[in-house]
């Protein structure tokens, strides 16, 4: 049981970006990808999820022994893999609630129906916990939405969907602490024994608040430098250049 | 008819062909009317074709006068004038070395490959096909212009047609090629001497080369007697940007088409216009935006503040071909009502074939707005002076577009000079 | 993989077997079951068929089997020869007019039942149409009247008795002319003269079937009256007729739906529907239509407004082959209100052309137009509009908005609308967007769970929200339905 990554490579028509990327999250740990920008964080999310630009030409991807690669973005979900975007799309008219509940009704076995009563329930007291208005309901997803009223929505939807495995894409970027702290809380009531978390990050701020067992530090599409959480802080200290220099980065 | 042409003995054979073929597709041709389509709201037989004349010889004193009055911008690469279809002035001395700007006859005989290139190459795609046979079998006058590659023409070349003579037509033509990467602006002036009835058919087409900027102004201030027609294409090749401002002030008609296509990527087209018609004028303004390449963006502003019992008419379509996607087009007509009697009517319309395309029209028509009336009143400004500030602002905001303060300063006075008019 | 906490509640569920009420979002489209709408068709049982073509002779025939009395005889006859003398609109609307073939067509069709009193007699075959039509028992029952109309005759009528006691008269346009004469004959034909178009003069000679209302003075219904419509004999045009008067103040909705089974050879339907809104009264005309795609719809609509009167077209076109449809208000009274709201979604094979025609002929007359099309696969949707405010006229406004959603590279849009406004005394705005579902959308709602299908039906009904919620509760449920069956396999 586990999310495992192994040699992946991956790339845009232009150029590899993704240059034989290796990690395993086993459930109930927690793995923090830190790294300079262009390094390529952010296109293993997008590459874990199966986002059609990027064509992944070697490697392998598994989640709990399920070949993900094989399978269409939606299918990938429903797996258990969710994505925290980093700059969540805006969908006009498609009110909050309405889209979660057909990712909710997606999630249930053929010719169930989604009990809307206690769906509503749930989707209260979560959004209670994040400290959301029940406005956010009715209003268009993402539409017109803050910084950090879209990353909360993010939140809301891993609290939502349960997923095995989440994968959070800078998500304290463009957060102010306040935010940082309720969006951090939330993740931190979903940690669990069944659970694995990627958190992805440019900055060691978050790791204060949602706290990593193993850091992972990411240099031209490869994990460059593997360590626990005191490896935050010292890159926190040091900066990346201090990476490629220091003993302990992988050999190429 | 009294408006048979009579053929040139210096033009090239090429062109004397193509000249007889026109007048024969003249003749042709039916006159539009109101029931087609692209005529709509309009009416062709406002133009007085039976009465017209080819506009005669003009005399010494005549060009003199027309030379004196010939002067709107101070800073100038070449400036040129005609009166009645006859070259009276060009001073073309300081434009940059290898850039061609000829009075038309002269470039047909100098420059014979080039003009049979780019002249009139375009089919008329809003319902003027008439008058361009027409412009076609009459043209002798007007301004060629080839910027060559990398050349920046820093001041505008400017240039004045006048028309006189009672029922006398003129046919002024303009064609600009901007090279790779060349830069240049050119203003036109169609304008009459006296007070009479006459006829302005001008063409003019506009090619932009690739990731060159070509900026042309068109200023038409014919008698309120007279009748104008503008007949413009564009072509923008790739991330090349034209823009075309037209003012439209004179004539008791007048009808323009323009057509912009975007052949090659990244390309852009600004089409701006302004007008200000008084008593019974009416202006039809008819405009066609293509994409044709992706990535291409196109922005049109006309603007019509309306006085008395003028009317304006405006028909405006954008195309997006299936291969256009990136598509930015947005067309907006506005009309400022400013009397009980006044008449606009507008038809934007659209007609997509791609996706990931960003496209809207918009189209208003109302009176100044009490609130913003009020709200300068209030500060003490009379009435006439507060709506002459709202309108000016209305009107400035097109101006404002052009990008060049000279340029932008001239045509702002020229609207004042037209709204001083107004009662 | 399920949420625990939806898990625990399934489970529960299952060992109780209980069905929980629950006060559902009545814009959701998740617990819509799509399964039972589709090809269907149903053996022919024809009583009276005029054959094929349209002559004096069809006319003649029609009358005959109707009983017409002599000014309707004289009135179809002179329609027909209008007909004949005009040409087809080709030169502004699409050359595929040219595609009807007038002559293999039949211009009526009767299985010769009587409108049936109670819905236990309608025959079965009917009922398990609109079983296929996906309206709910309790639904129908809802419904104050319903007149179904079964090809040309109506197949099933039944009023309740609490509209007939409030004076309402709901009649097929039919027994109308027989029994109402002094209401009928003056508004009958005057709203759309026989001439307006080639189609509503080939209605005027041919029509059968329809509705007539008529609401009392200062009567407001309460409940929608429902008519269904559905064209089921092949090569067979359908011409209904309906008339609806709302006297001084009477308040009224109207709600039409069609859907028609698919065949191999083109089908005609051109109804004409005349709407008159005395003082102070309110119309409220709804249609959903789902037309198969190989139907000419060709459809003149057209209500007048008196004084302080309103007239709203609320309309929603999917499926046919071609739709020209512009519903129009004349605003005749002062302070009158028409209204236009307008889904229209053009599917592969299909050309939505629809708009609205607004005629402002009094002071301070106020008209407002929404249109939202969508374009899927090689479908293509235009609009056209035409806003006329002429200048001895004070105070009118209008406002119009057209949005156009494109889901395919193949699909197309247009918008030509034409606004003339005379004077300074009116304000007129039109606005029209296109835009699309971009794949960032359908990508972030996949990372969700979402099929690509259903990211884009979500998507698509987002795009109408708005307006969807406009439709009766009922209405609106089906569209989305409807709407959700054209996307099937759109993507991909």
């Amino acid at each position: 049981m586990s999310l495992k990554v192994t040699d992946l490579h991956a790339r845009i028509p232009e150029r590899e970006i993704l240059k034989g990327l290796s990690i395993e999250i086993k459930p109930g740990e927690v793995h923090a990808i830190m790294g300079p920008n262009g390094s390529g964080k952010s296109t293993l999310s997008k590459v874990l999820c199966g986002h059609e630009d990027y064509s992944v030409t070697s490697g392998t991807a598994m989640l709990d022994g399920q070949d993900l690669l094989a399978m269409p973005v939606d299918a990938r979900s429903r797996a258990g893999l969710f994505l925290a975007f980093q700059y969540p799309h805006e969908i006009p008219g498609v009110s909050n609630a309405n889209f979660l509940r057909a990712a909710v009704k997606a999630r249930l076995p053929d010719g169930e129906d989604l009990d809307a009563v206690a769906f509503y329930k749930q989707m209260y007291a979560r959004m209670d916990q994040l400290e959301m208005d029940r406005s956010f309901t009715s209003r268009s997803l993402n539409e017109g939405f803050s910084g950090g009223e879209k990353k909360r929505n993010e939140i809301l939807q891993l609290m939502m969907l349960e997923p095995k495995y989440a994968v959070l894409d800078e998500t304290d970027s463009g957060l102010d602490i306040d935010a940082l702290k309720i969006v951090a809380r939330g993740v931190n009531a979903m940690r669990s024994e069944n659970r694995g978390f990627l958190v992805i990050t440019h900055y060691q701020r978050l790791l204060n608040y949602i706290q990593p067992d193993v850091v992972h530090v990411m240099m031209e599409g490869r994990i460059a430098m593997t360590g626990g959480r005191e490896l935050a802080l010292e890159l926190e200290a040091k900066g990346y250049e201090w990476v490629q220099g220091d003993d302990r980065a992988l050999a190429a | 008819m009294t408006l048979t042409p009579t053929l040139s003995t210096n033009a090239p054979q090429w062109f004397n062909d193509r000249a007889a073929t026109a007048w024969q597709t003249f003749q042709n041709l039916p006159l539009p009317g109101i029931k087609d389509e692209p005529w709509r709201y309009s009416n062709a037989k406002r133009i007085p074709l039976d009465q017209l004349k080819p506009a005669a010889s003009p005399s010494a004193e005549l060009k003199a006068q027309a030379i004196a009055a010939s002067s709107e911008l101070t800073n100038t690469s070449a400036r040129l004038v005609f009166v009645n279809d006859t070259l009276a002035l060009t001073e073309t001395s300081a434009l940059p070395a290898g850039v061609i700007c000829l009075p038309f006859e002269q470039a047909l005989r100098e420059q014979s490959d080039l003009v049979q290139k780019y002249f009139m190459q375009r089919i008329m795609q809003l319902g003027s096909d008439k008058f361009a046979a027409l412009h076609l079998a009459h043209v002798r006058a007007g301004t060629v212009v080839f910027v060559p590659k990398n050349i920046i023409v820093e001041h505008p070349i400017e240039i004045f047609h006048w028309c006189s003579g009672e029922h006398a037509a003129i046919f002024p033509h303009t064609l600009i090629i901007t090279g790779d990467n060349a830069k240049v602006s050119v203003v036109d002036h169609f304008r009459s001497l006296g007070d009479e009835q006459g006829f302005s058919c001008a063409v003019t087409d506009l090619v932009g080369g690739p990731g060159s900027q070509l900026t042309y102004i068109a200023c038409q201030e014919m008698s309120m007697k007279a009748q104008a027609m503008q007949l413009a294409s564009t072509v923008a090749e790739r991330d090349a940007s034209v823009k075309s401002f037209q003012l439209q002030l004179g004539a008791s008609w007048s009808r323009s088409e323009s057509v912009s296509d975007m052949v090659g990527k990244g390309s852009r087209s600004d089409m701006l216009s302004v007008s200000l018609p008084l008593g019974e004028q009416v202006v039809d303004q008819r405009t066609l935006q293509n994409h044709k390449a992706p990535n291409t963006h196109s922005d049109l502003l006309y603007k019509n503040a309306l006085y008395d019992k003028s009317r304006s008419i405006f028909g405006g379509l954008i195309t997006v071909d299936e291969s256009a996607h990136f598509t930015d087009a947005y067309q907006t007509c506005r009309n400022l009502m400013n009397s009980p009697e006044a008449e606009a009517n507008s038809m934007p319309g659209l007609e997509i074939n791609a996706d990931q395309v960003k496209c809207s029209h918009g189209s208003t028509s109302g009176p100044v707005s009490d609130e913003e009336l009020f709200y300068l009143k209030a500060r003490g400004i009379p009435d006439h002076e507060a709506r002459r500030l709202i309108v000016m602002g209305f009107a400035d905001d097109v101006i404002g577009r052009i990008g060049n303060e000279e340029i932008q300063a001239m045509i702002h006075a020229r609207v004042e000079e037209k709204f001083a008019q107004v009662n | 993989m399920t949420a625990r906490w939806l898990r625990e509640i399934v489970e529960f569920n299952n060992k109780t077997s209980t069905v929980m009420t629950t006060t559902e979002d009545p814009s959701s489209i998740s617990d819509i079951h799509v399964d039972n709408i589709g090809d269907f068709t149903f053996p022919e049982r024809n009583k009276f068929d005029s054959g094929f073509g349209i002559s004096s002779k069809t006319v003649d025939y029609i009358c005959d089997v109707k009983s017409d009395p002599q000014w309707i005889r004289d009135f179809r006859h002179k329609a027909l020869d209008v007909f004949n003398s005009k040409p087809m609109p080709t030169h502004w609307a699409t050359k595929d007019l040219e595609n009807i073939k007038f002559d293999q067509f039949r211009y009526y069709l009767s299985d010769g039942q009587k409108p049936k009193k109670s819905w236990d007699d309608v025959p079965d075959d009917v009922k398990r149409t609109f079983d296929r039509l996906g309206i709910p028992e309790q639904e129908r029952k809802f419904l104050a009247g319903v007149e179904a109309q079964y090809d040309s005759e109506a197949a099933y009528s039944n009023i309740k008795a609490v509209v007939e006691e409030q004076g309402v008269i709901f009649a097929n346009s039919t027994e109308a002319l027989h029994k109402y004469p002094d209401i009928f004959r003056p508004w009958f034909g005057k709203v759309i003269p026989t001439g307006d178009n080639k189609f509503s003069a080939l209605n005027s000679a041919v029509f059968s079937g329809g509705s007539f209302i008529y609401v009392p003075k200062g009567v407001k219904v309460k409940h929608p009256l429902q008519a269904y419509f559905r064209i089921n004999s092949e090569q067979f045009g359908q011409f209904e007729r309906t008339l609806i008067i709302a006297d001084e103040g009477a308040e009224l909705m109207y709600m039409e739906g069609c859907t028609a089974p698919k065949f191999e050879t083109a089908t005609l339907h051109s109804a004409v529907v005349e709407l008159v809104a005395m003082k102070g009264a309110k119309i409220q005309y709804v249609t959903v239509q789902n037309w198969s795609s190989n139907v000419f719809n060709l459809v003149t609509k057209r209500g007048i407004a008196h004084e302080e009167a309103e007239v709203k077209w609320i309309d929603c076109n999917i499926g046919s082959r071609l739709t020209m449809k512009y519903p129009g208000v004349v605003m005749k009274g002062r302070k009158a209100r028409g209204e236009v709201i307008s889904i229209a979604l053009a599917n592969s094979g299909q050309h939505q052309d629809t708009g609205a025609k607004m005629i402002h002929a009094a002071d301070e007359t106020t008209s407002n137009v929404i249109s939202k099309s969508i374009s899927i696969g090689e479908g293509r949707a235009t609009y056209r509009g035409l806003v006329h405010i002429p200048k001895h006229l004070k105070g009118c406004k209008n406002n119009t908005e057209c949005d156009a959603l494109l889901i395919n590279t193949k699909s197309r849009t247009d918008t030509y609308p034409a606004i003339s406004v005379r004077g300074n005394q009116h304000a007129t705005q039109h606005e029209a967007s296109v835009s699309q579902v971009s794949a960032e959308q359908i990508f972030y709602m996949q990372q969700r769970g979402l099929s690509e299908g259903e990211a884009m039906s979500l998507s698509v009904n987002g795009f109408i929200n708005d307006l969807a919620s406009q439709f009766p509760m009922e209405y609106s449920v089906e569209l989305k339905r409807l709407i959700d069956l054209e996307m099937e396999g759109s993507v991909g």
